[in-house]
């Protein structure tokens, strides 16, 4: 049972790799918007000094926009960045947050301290808020690394009402009075006391927001959350450190609604622990929920529609409209999640794509296994700690894993010398996924060492294995299955991919040029794995076979020192199976690599391994050649049965 | 001190009746219902145009408590049922939308003024030790025992109550020998409707105003804090947990009243909800299995 958030694909123009539309035609491709969201903003930005010297060119916006409606705009900007931060947690990391007014009021409040206490300016203020809250936020962040879903909805919902009830009424922010005066002083004395000169901090915060949130998609570090939010293990086996990336998700996004909240308050001039009720929260669940989970248009057109629909309804000539949008934004919300759980930006997708059956390719569509690819280590990317190539790639000393009572392992030795393929085999239940998970770090045994290249990485967590260079495969793949084919032979080179978070948020240079690089080495791998043209099918949409041909090719793109792949024939058919034995061949015999193999198919075991450990209830029963292991009498017993030993 | 203890054990087996619902639902659907506490709140405005029509008090709690249980059979109908096996966290969100539906709509027909339920009876209450318990206080006392009891005996003893309990073990292994499932489940969200509105009547004279959502959210809180600590799996632990929250949340309130510190009671079910789910997260009294749960599994 999953307690995570269903999300559907997200709008095809927001998945990342901007490069990966090419041809598509779309009239907004990210790089065409980004020009022109940088456009307005040189459009808007003189606005603000012109405004701030009495409108002494009469250029300013105060022209252009009504009072009301420029403070209308104001708020409905900084809702809208706050719906983005919330999307940013919730629909890419999967991380739920019914709290979220709290930081929007503590955002407020502490920018109010700034500039309304000590008399310092907006630009100051407003970054202000946004630490104020990164900080807070990295404490909600904390307790979800060890809560999910539902739980973490119960944390962040009772910090949304600590927020609402007693934080927020704090004389240490109030000052003893009823509330905060947020001043817009742009410096000195100056003030942007028109609403229409105002508007364009919000709108240029605004834009902000949307173009990191759009660096953080086309960055390893959007892919490295929405693996997060799909499969913790399979981020884990890619080399994602899942703690960090959820703390910096809740940071990235905290600091965002920090600032959209000191926004608000700003352009309202004053807040109070009424500002930002408990039920705000929950409104913005709504809007992203709404929207669309994971699209970032969807989030920021729902929110500021939903911000401007109560508006509209309370200027309507029918006194019985107003305050009907609560009521219809809860009816919208329990109708997408009962109906429509992609939101609106799923349903325009849907529309725009035509309603397309589920799966492109049919299940019994078993392609044989292509000639794997030998794609290089991109050279400048990062480097990783190589063996002395003398002795085996890895050993195995004595693991033990206990489940409460039950020893699923025990005491299990084995050694994978380089540039062989290793089998592991033994009766279902017999351990062998268990200590699959024991050496690539998803499980820590309870006793035994891990000894990899001749470094101990028993201490290690998975990631930092996966660092190392254990690359692994699941039995139910491996790969992040809600995305494409190109997102996920992306996501499989998280760990190549020599750029901070910092620089991926800010788009540096280096990060487009390295990004360009994986982009071109993931579509080398697509097409020599034969899915050509088939970049941005989500894997789910194709077969059983052609998943497992993807993460094998995409276990192979992390470079790995040892490959261990867990049952890669299952479900495969007798003559997909011949072919599988020929690329594991090629594994080691063309590629080079070091493989560790669990499988059930015997004959491909024996056919294909140099080496061959049986274990039966979690101990190695026996371990030699194929031809030892066919001829043990341990094994025919216990595992075997004589007469599948005589059909071997 | 003593005093407190009091109101905090009565405040306590208030929010033992929130637990209560959302450990039914919990078990029964494995779901949090958000709107546990807000069903009741709505239906209080229920009560209020009742008892302002000059309906007694004790039928207007009636007509209030089954429009709350039949609110709870609707949603499950409408909305949980059709999502069948979606993710928890999904149908969860779909309980954020009822509560943000309820709230609304006590805003749209009642706006922000308070109103006021008259309460059923009046008086002085009972000297005991040297202090006065209310008469609500007292009558509190008697309907949720009398209601836990006669709960407790319906899930115990007849072949319904005993298929909801078999259900909350293995809802698989239920609908295989033939009981009908959908239900069992209505019946749970009808049951978590009533003790919602049984709640909110019952801690309204406490509040003393209704308002939208003023009384849901705390009572929300409070519950989801005494089903955590409770366990969230266990009955009994529903009240043990409500119990203990509602006299942690009152002697903190008479110690640190000088203080001034604002919203002491929501600090203490933060502190609450936290420390269970990451000290203690299957309760006092809850299974091994809720454990399992909360962090999900690691493959």
């Amino acid at each position: 049972m999953s307690t995570e958030l269903a999300v559907s694909s997200p709008l095809d123009g927001e998945v990342p790799g901007g490069a990966g539309r090419r041809g598509r035609g779309g009239l907004l491709t990210p790089r065409r918007s980004n020009i022109l969201l940088v456009l307005a903003a040189c459009l808007l930005a003189p606005t603000v000094i012109g405004g701030s010297v009495g409108q002494a060119t009469g250029l300013a916006m105060t022209q252009l926009f009504h009072p009301a409606s420029a403070l209308l705009l104001s708020e409905a900007a900084a809702i809208a960045i706050a719906a983005l931060a919330l999307n940013l947690l919730t629909g890419y990391a999967g991380q739920i947050s019914l709290g979220h007014a709290g930081l929007l009021g503590a955002g407020a409040f502490a920018a109010g301290l700034v500039t309304g206490r000590l008399g310092l300016p907006f630009w100051v203020g407003v970054p202000a808020g946004a630490a104020a809250t990164g900080v807070i936020s990295l404490g909600i962040g904390l307790p979800a690394l060890r809560l999910r879903g539902l739980y973490l909805a119960m944390v962040t919902i009772a910090f949304g009402y600590l927020m609402y009830s007693s934080v927020l009424r704090l004389d240490f922010f109030t000052g003893g009075s009823a509330g905060v005066i947020l001043p817009r002083t742009l410096w000195g004395k100056h003030q942007l006391i028109e609403n229409a000169d105002w508007l364009s901090v919000p709108l240029i915060c605004l834009l902000i927001a949307w173009l990191i949130d759009q660096n953080v998609m086309r960055s390893r570090l959007g892919r490295a959350l929405r693996a997060i939010r799909e499969n913790e293990a399979v981020a884990q086996a890619f080399g994602i450190d899942v703690a960090r990336y959820k703390l910096l998700a809740f940071v990235i996004s905290g600091a965002m609604t920090g600032a959209a909240g000191a926004l608000y308050g700003s352009a309202i001039g004053f807040v109070n622990s009424e500002t930002f009720p408990f039920t705000l929260s929950l409104s913005l669940v709504i809007m992203i929920v709404v929207g669309g989970l994971g699209s970032r248009s969807g989030a920021a057109i729902s929110a500021i529609l939903f911000f401007l629909f109560a508006y509209l309804l309370e200027g309507l000539p029918f006194p019985w409209l107003k305050g009907l949008d609560g009521i219809v934004g809860a009816v919208l919300l329990m109708y997408t999640v009962a109906r429509h759980p992609g939101g609106f930006a799923s349903v325009i997708s849907e529309l725009r794509e035509g309603r397309r059956p589920k799966r492109a390719t049919s299940d019994d569509e078993e392609p044989p296994m292509p000639a794997l690819p030998n794609l290089p280590r991109p050279e400048g990317l990062g480097a990783r700690p190589a063996g002395d190539g003398a002795g085996p790639v890895l050993e195995v000393q004595g693991v033990t894993v206990r489940f409460g009572g039950l020893v699923a392992v025990d005491g299990a030795s084995l050694a994978v010398p380089r540039g062989k393929i290793v089998g592991l085999i033994g009766p279902n239940g017999a351990g062998k996924t268990t200590l699959f998970n024991a050496i690539s770090g998803l499980l820590r045994p309870s006793a035994g060492r891990v000894v990899l290249n001749g470094h101990d990485v028993s201490a290690l967590p998975a990631h930092r294995r996966a660092q190392l260079g254990i690359a692994r495969t699941f039995q139910q793949i491996g790969l992040a299955r809600d995305q494409s084919v190109l997102e996920n032979m992306l996501l499989a080179q998280h760990l190549l991919a020599g750029y901070d978070s910092g620089q991926a948020l800010l788009r540096t240079p280096r990060v487009a040029r390295q990004e360009r690089e994986l982009d071109e080495r993931a579509r080398q791998a697509i097409a020599a794995l034969g899915f050509a043209g088939r970049e941005n099918v989500p894997v789910n949409r194709l077969s059983h076979g052609q998943q497992r041909i993807l993460e094998v090719g995409a276990s192979l793109l992390t470079d790995p020192e040892l490959l261990m792949l867990d049952e890669p024939s299952a479900g495969m058919s007798p003559a997909a199976a011949e072919n599988l034995a020929e690329r594991l061949r090629d594994l080691r015999d063309v590629l080079g690599r070091t493989v560790l193999l669990i499988e059930h198919h015997v004959p491909l075991v024996l056919d294909v391994c140099d080496y061959v450990y049986v274990l039966n209830f979690g101990q190695i029963l026996a371990e030699g050649t194929p031809d030892e292991i066919m001829a043990h009498p341990d094994v025919i017993g216990a595992y075997l049965g004589e007469s599948e030993a005589v059909a071997v | 001190m003593i005093e407190a203890a009091v109101i905090g054990i009565v405040t306590g087996a208030i929010y033992g009746l929130i637990a209560l619902g959302l450990v039914l639902v919990y078990k029964g659907t494995r779901v949090i219902n958000f709107a546990q506490a807000e069903i009741g709140g709505a239906g209080l405005y229920l009560a209020y145009i009742c008892t302002s029509h000059g309906l007694p008090w004790i039928a207007a709690a009636v007509i209030t408590i089954a429009g709350a249980a039949i609110l709870g059979i609707v949603f499950e109908r409408l909305i949980v049922r059709p999502m069948g096996d979606a993710p928890r966290l999904t149908v969860a969100v779909a309980t954020v939308g009822l509560f943000f539906a309820l709230f609304s709509l006590e805003f749209y027909f009642f706006g922000q003024s308070p109103e006021f339920v008259a309460p059923p009876i009046t008086g002085r209450g009972i000297e005991v030790a040297g202090f006065f318990i209310g008469p609500m206080v007292l009558l509190s006392f008697v309907v949720i025992a009398a209601l836990a009891a006669a709960l407790t005996a319906f899930l115990r003893y007849t072949d319904f109550g005993l298929g909801v309990l078999a259900a909350a073990q293995d809802a698989t292994a239920v609908r295989l020998i033939g009981i009908p499932l959908g239900r069992l489940n209505m019946f749970t969200w009808g049951i978590a409707g009533a003790l919602s509105a049984v709640a909110a009547l019952l801690i309204e004279p406490q509040i003393g105003t209704v308002s939208p959502g003023a009384i849901g959210e705390p009572l929300f809180l409070g519950g989801l804090a005494a089903a955590l600590l409770g366990g969230l799996t266990s009955l009994e632990g529903a009240f043990l947990g409500g119990i203990l929250v509602g006299v942690a949340q009152s002697e903190a309130q008479h110690l640190l009243l000088a203080t001034g510190f604002p919203g002491i009671s929501a600090v203490v079910l933060f502190v609450i909800v936290l420390l269970v789910l990451l000290v203690r997260p299957q309760g006092l009294l809850g299974t091994l299995r809720a454990r399992a749960e909360i962090g999900g599994a690691v493959t």
